[in-house]
Order: structure tokens, then sequence, then C-alpha cells
């Protein structure tokens, strides 16, 4: 990797202005873009420019030298290692812009566009770039997971519906090697990658809301527990909970993802999720806000927050406000002679601690969130993002742990996704049905439930965190929302809110700022 | 005029019911029925309220915490009993249990705007818990005005772990109540099931479990039963929770198929589970 001169680079943006007394490097473009096998260090801290500003990657132990690194060498058949998906530059996470960026260099020779799950599916012909759409369009792998579902310890799972295919534009799903009719039944749905990052708020059992450090919050069932240390799990890592500890996730993802033969070894795992405990990464300056981070900015911004942190801690209460308080950031005052540059960060500030009380106390009515309203809050529930799903500190996820049917996967709250397969879910007659679509359910992606077999669980995926979004775009599960405004809107449209304009930028650039 | 509002309105409710015949709706009545829930908005930063019509009355729809609210889109089974006490959600007060029914039903829909007449308490820090905690809240709130950096720290107060359980040891029962249908404890249920089994644990005595499954006989005087299995669901649930939670001694798993009869009279105490400690 190539370090861009803080100074020549740097300096391009007229309004860097404090950043320039920081030590971090800077990376932007093509050079930000970390290959496998790739031998260099990531330093203790590194910034890397985004559309919106610059992220910062901070290693709490310090340089990681990345050669010979099991997160940054290719352990599979396909060249790919962790960090292909799971880029600094993107908040450990991965971006459109990155992917695009990668096939206009390289192609379907970048290992990111693998076959496997680069590919709408595996059959298709690889060096065109339609076979690789929702990955190029919106950022989508394919995930493959076995029909029926198992239990976790392997044996067989009583599922409560049967499935069928309705339209299949990638044909995966009726392909006779890949799909449901094969040799070894699989059904394909398409995500995004989840940041790889700020872990300790997503492996950490919920604090003060007892006795959810144990039960599950929808059923009170309780949490599952790791086989390998007998503790309970949070289930916050991945969007259907299938991987309940790093080191299970990373087993899983080293066989499907890197095509791994064999099993990752004890050395290689104990790298991987070392690494991946000690990255926090979040936005620490926004081109038209300036820094964001430092002395009288809001103190919930950056890695260095996130690092000192408590983890797992609910938020949602007018001290904390989920992020902290932006108020210093309010009816900031006007210098004499304001240039241009001076209003534009002073009225960006203002917009994102407006939209940060807008995030946190702006209620409108959740309603008819499969998984979310039945599990005792009651439809309608009157709250804000902050007070409802959102609400863990610093972060955003949903403490619970909150797998819901937020309306992103199922019809009809759906967004029309012609270039998803379409299912049909039919749950049987004694089956609890999905709360509010009924046991006869169209989706794009079952979710939850095809890990569970349960039908109220159809559609229904975990809440992420908020952090580094502006390095990692488009967003939801399934690449909806090119942009944070697409976001807002999805939501506004959803829950009938009436954002104003004002309120809808606020909201925007509030995000930006994390 | 608008201080005056509901109490206007809350006249004008307690005044329909007066016109029609009250002994039907005289407390310690004992009420049991489906409907569906009504949703009323208490203003823009509160939780709506739910309340439901029977025989052209509104009783509002309460339960313990976290047993479960109404839900639009579901009727709910009404099983209580009228009591004394001031309009809650602009309708008459009850004691008992509601339960969302599972069943879709797209007719449930209504939910009452927001007009004045029931303005919703604010919930949160600075207006829930003991005054010691209300007081430390409102504490922190002024420090983190002045240095804010007080805002990430976490708000809400850790949960100290209960007192370790000490002999003398005594037998323990502890009975957990569902929703009709349901294998879902509450919260507080679950918290009472983790201290027995500590207790147990300290005690080093087994647990039996006897889970039940219910008949409601309604006010109209049908009865509806619960499904078959659900005894059974609720038992080996209740055993699975007893093993993770780390019980060590022996755990005895009975339920009873035949569903406990109902006599309009609390029926939702038929569907439940009774765990003993037994020494």
């Amino acid at each position: 990797m190539r370090k861009i001169s803080l100074v020549s680079k740097a300096s391009g943006s007229l309004l860097l202005g404090p950043a320039l007394a920081l030590a971090q490097p800077l990376y932007s473009g093509d050079e930000s873009w970390w290959s496998p096998e790739q031998a260099g260090t990531l330093l203790p801290q590194s910034r890397y420019e985004n559309s919106t500003g610059q992220l910062e990657v901070l290693n709490a132990t310090g340089a990681i030298p990345t050669a010979g690194h099991a997160f940054f060498t290719p352990l599979g058949s396909n060249g790919r290692a962790c960090v292909t998906c799971h880029q600094p530059s993107n908040g450990m996470g991965l971006s459109v812009d990155s992917i695009q960026r990668r096939w206009e260099l390289h192609g379907a020779d970048d290992p990111l566009f693998a076959a496997i799950d680069g590919a709408n599916c595996p059959n298709l012909p690889q060096q065109d770039a339609s076979s690789h759409s929702l990955l190029l369009e919106k950022g989508l792998f394919r995930i493959f997971l076995p029909w029926p579902p198992k239990n976790l310890d392997g044996s067989a799972m009583d599922v409560e519906f049967s499935i069928e295919v309705v339209s299949d534009p990638t044909g995966c799903n009726t392909n006779p090697q890949y799909g449901l009719e094969s040799e070894n039944p699989t059904i394909s749905v398409y995500r995004r990658p989840r940041p790889v990052a700020n872990i300790k708020y997503l492996t950490e059992l919920p604090h003060g809301v007892p006795p959810h450090e144990a039960f599950f919050y929808n059923d009170k069932s309780l949490l599952p527990k790791d086989p390998e240390t007998g503790e309970f799990v949070s289930m916050q890592l991945m969007s259907d909970g299938r991987g309940i500890s790093l080191r299970n996730q990373a087993r899983d993802a080293a066989r499907t993802h890197l095509q791994i033969s064999g099993e990752l070894t004890e050395p290689e795992l104990q790298q991987i999720t070392d690494f991946e405990n000690q990255i926090y990464v979040a936005q620490v300056y926004d081109n038209q806000g300036g820094t964001l981070v430092g002395e009288d900015m809001p103190p919930g911004i950056g890695p260095q927050a996130l690092r000192d942190g408590a983890p797992a801690r609910l938020g949602n209460n007018p001290i904390n406000k989920i992020f902290g308080s932006f108020a210093m950031w309010l009816n900031l005052p006007i210098a004499e002679e304001e240039t241009d540059g001076q209003r534009q960060q002073r009225e960006f500030r203002e917009s994102a601690a407006r939209g940060a009380e807008v995030f946190y106390a702006r209620r409108f009515l959740i309603s008819d969130v499969g998984a979310y309203n039945d599990k005792g809050l009651g439809n309608p529930f009157n709250r804000s993002c902050g007070s409802g799903c959102h609400n863990t500190l610093l972060m955003g996820m949903d403490l619970a742990p909150g797998f819901m049917d937020l309306g992103l996967n199922n019809f009809p709250w759906a967004n029309n996704r012609s270039d998803l397969p379409l299912f049909k879910v039919t749950c049987d007659a004694d089956a609890v049905p999905q709360s509010y679509l009924g046991r006869t359910i169209h989706t794009n992606d079952p979710g939850r439930a095809l890990i569970t077999g349960k039908c109220r669980d159809v559609g229904a995926t975990m809440t992420q965190q908020l952090r580094g979004l502006a390095a990692r775009a488009p967003y939801f599960v399934n690449g909806s929302a090119a942009n944070l405004r697409e976001l807002v809107d999805f939501y506004d449209r959803r829950f009938n809110i009436g954002y104003t304009e004002q309120e809808k930028q606020d909201l925007v650039n509030f995000m930006r700022t994390l | 005029m608008m201080r005056l509002l509901p109490y206007i309105v809350i006249f004008s409710v307690v005044f329909s019911i007066s016109a029609q015949d009250r002994s039907e709706h005289a407390p310690g009545t004992h009420l049991a029925f489906t409907a569906c829930p009504i949703a009323r908005s208490t203003g823009p930063d509160t939780d709506v309220c739910f309340l439901a019509e029977y025989q052209g009355v509104r009783y509002v729809l309460n339960n313990p915490p976290d047993w479960g609210k109404p839900e639009l889109g579901h009727q709910v089974l009404v099983e209580a009993q009228i009591v004394e006490g001031a309009l809650q959600c602009g309708a008459l007060p009850l004691q008992g249990r509601v339960s969302v029914l599972a069943e879709l039903d797209s007719n449930c829909n209504q939910i009452l705007p927001f007009d004045g007449s029931v303005v919703g308490q604010a919930g949160g820090i600075f207006n829930s818990g003991t005054p010691q905690q209300r007081k430390e809240a409102l504490e922190l709130a002024r420090r983190a005005e002045q240095d804010p950096s007080l805002s990430v720290q976490p708000a809400n107060p850790e949960t100290p772990p209960p007192e370790p359980p000490a002999a003398p040891f005594q037998p323990q029962r502890l009975i957990i109540y569902f929703p009709f249908n349901s294998d879902r404890g509450s919260g507080p249920d679950m918290l009472e099931v983790v201290k027995l089994v500590q207790y147990a644990n300290a005690a080093r005595a087994p647990i039996s479990i006897v889970s039940y499954q219910g008949e409601t006989l309604l006010s109209s005087g049908d009865r509806v039963t619960e499904r078959t299995s659900i005894a059974q669901q609720r038992g080996e649930k209740m055993q699975d929770i007893l093993q993770g939670l780390g019980l060590t001694a022996e755990i005895t798993l009975r339920w009873v198929d035949q569903p406990l009869s109902g006599d309009g009279v609390a029926d939702w105490r038929n569907r439940r589970v009774e765990l003993v400690v037994e020494l």
C-alpha cells in the first residue's frame, strides 16, 4: 500500500484545517485498497478519504504487520483474504464504489468477484459484468444456505414452512447444480457484508437489562451458547444470527467466501479474532463540517470514543441519546466576516446536531414490524429511531438483540427488486404465523427464518451498527438504499413519518458524522 | 379552556356509561371476551394506550410488564375483573390479563388520534425508578450539560447481582402464567426463574415442573381452548431454561394435556407452569 503524503493530498481540501496537525497518514483513491497478500503495516491510526470526508481506523493494540497475517492472507483457493471484503478504507466493510473500482481495474480477475459468491451464480460467464450485477450495483454477495436448515448441532430441524421460487433473475435458485432442487438443496439470497470493527459492542452480552444477558427478548428462550466456551452469545454478529461467535463466523466465512480446503488452524483463528477484537472505525472529518473529533466536539464521534466506551449498554435515554451529546454544535456563534467555508462548516454542524435530536427524539408510530412489535411492545409502538430500534450506546444496534422484519425483504413493504429472487413462503397451518403477514409471505430473503425454521421469523434480519456509514454505502442488508438520503426516505415512507425536507437533510448530515 | 378539556371528555365518557345498564359493568364483575384492540395516541412523545369495547363499553387493556401489549392486526382475549378507579386511556380500568391472539385480523386497525382528552405520562430515567434513581439521573443530566463527555458514559445504572441464597433453605414455589396459546414468559418472570435456579443450586435441590394448558369461559357462554401441545411446549421450554441457566440438580417434568376447565373467573390462571424446589 502506498501512503499518500498528508500535505500533498490532504491539502487539496481547503476545509481540512485541523486534520493537518494530526500525524495519521491519509489514504485515498485506489491506494486505499488493501489487496490480499499485500505486505505492509496497518498503522495504529490511519485515515481514509470517502465521498463525504475521512474515516479513521484505529488499531488499539498498535501497528499490525500484515505479511503472513491470517486476516490479510489468501487462505483458500480463490485468492481472497478476509480483508478483501472488509477493507479498512470502507470502515471494515465494502462500498459499492470500491467494488466498481476493482472491476474497472481488474475485471473478473480480481478475487473479489470469485464465482462462488461474487457472481450472481457460479454457473454464469464470469468475464461478463452482468454476471456480477448484484455485487457491482448493490454490493451484494451470494449467501448460500442449506435447505432445509439444520440445528446448530447439525441435527434435522422441524421447519415450519415450505418455500418455492416465484422468480429467479439470477438463475441460481432454480439451477440444477446450485438450486433448491439440486443434489444438495441450497437457497441463495444476496446480502451486504457487515463491518468487522467495533466488535466488543457486538459480542458483549447486554448490561443493565436483566434477564436479557441470558434471554432472547422476543420469546424469552435462552440465548444460544457458544459450544466452545459454554457461554451465552449476543447474536449481533450476522444479519441472520448464524455465526454465533467470532470463531464460528471466521470458520464459516473461510469455508464459504475464501473456499478454504479443510479448516482454519488454531493460530489462524486466534490471529483473525485478535485482530477483529481490537480494531475500531468511525468517521472523523467531514468535507463540509470539518474536523469532527477533538476538544469541544461531540464526545461520541471517532474511533477513540468507541475504543474507550462501555459496550452493550442501552443509550436510549435523554443523557446518552445513543451517540452522546451534539448540543455544542447547536446555535454556534457566527464569526465576524464569516467566510463561505466557515459558514458551510457552521451550518453543517448545526444541521448534524439537529439531526441527532431528530434521531433521538422525533417519535413515529412503528407498526407491523414482524419480530419487533410482537415481542411485547405492542402494535403500534410510538418511538424514535434511537429510542426504538437503534438503542445501543455509541453503536445504534438494537441491544435486544433485534432481529426484525422492517419491511426490507418482505412484501408489501419491500422496494420492488426485480434483480433479486422472489420466494413464496407457505407456513404450516399449526405454525405461529408471521405476525403481520400471516402464513403466506412473498419475500426476497426469508432472513432469520432460514436459520430458525420459524414462520414468524420470515424476513427478519438483525439491526446493525451505524458507525463508519459514510465509508460503506449502499445501506440495508440488501443494499436497497444507495445513499443515506434513500435510507431516510425508506423509513419516512415505510412508517409514514412525515419528516420535513430539513429534518431529512439533518438526519443525513448527522449520520455522515458517525 | 385547554386544561379543562380532559375533564370534560372524562365526564362525558362516564355519563355515557351511566346511561347504560351499570350492573354488567360494576366493579368486581369478571369479564372474558375477544375483541379488536383500539390504539389511542396519547401525545407525540408518549406511548399509545390500548382499549377494547365490549357491549358498548370501553375498557383499558393493561398487562403486567413485558407480558405483551395489544397489537393491531390481531384480536385480543381479555380475561379480567372490572376494578374501582379513574378512567385510564379514556376507558374503565380492568385487572387481569390480555392475550394477543396469533391469527391475523385485518379488521383490527383502529387508531384514535390524539385529541387532548387522554395525555400520556412521560417515561424514561427522569420519570421512573426509585426516587433516588430519579434524583441521580437528574444530577447526571445536569453534570453532562457542563461536561458532555459524561453523555457517552452509561446513564442507566448496572443492576447489582442479587445476594446469593443462604441456608436455612425452604421449599420454594414459583408459578408463571402465560398468554393464550403462548410459551413466552415475561422478563420479570424469567428473573424469578434465574433466582429460583440460584436458590436450587445453593440448596442442592431438584426442581419439579408441572405445566398446564387452559380453557376460558367467555362471558358470552362460549369456550375457547388452547392448542393441545402447548402444555408440553411450555414445560419443555422451561426445562431447557433451567438446564441452560445451570441447574445442577435433577429436573422432573410433567405436563397435563387435558385443559384446565374455565369458569369465567380469571381463567388466565389456568395457563401456567408450576416450578417447585423440593427439599
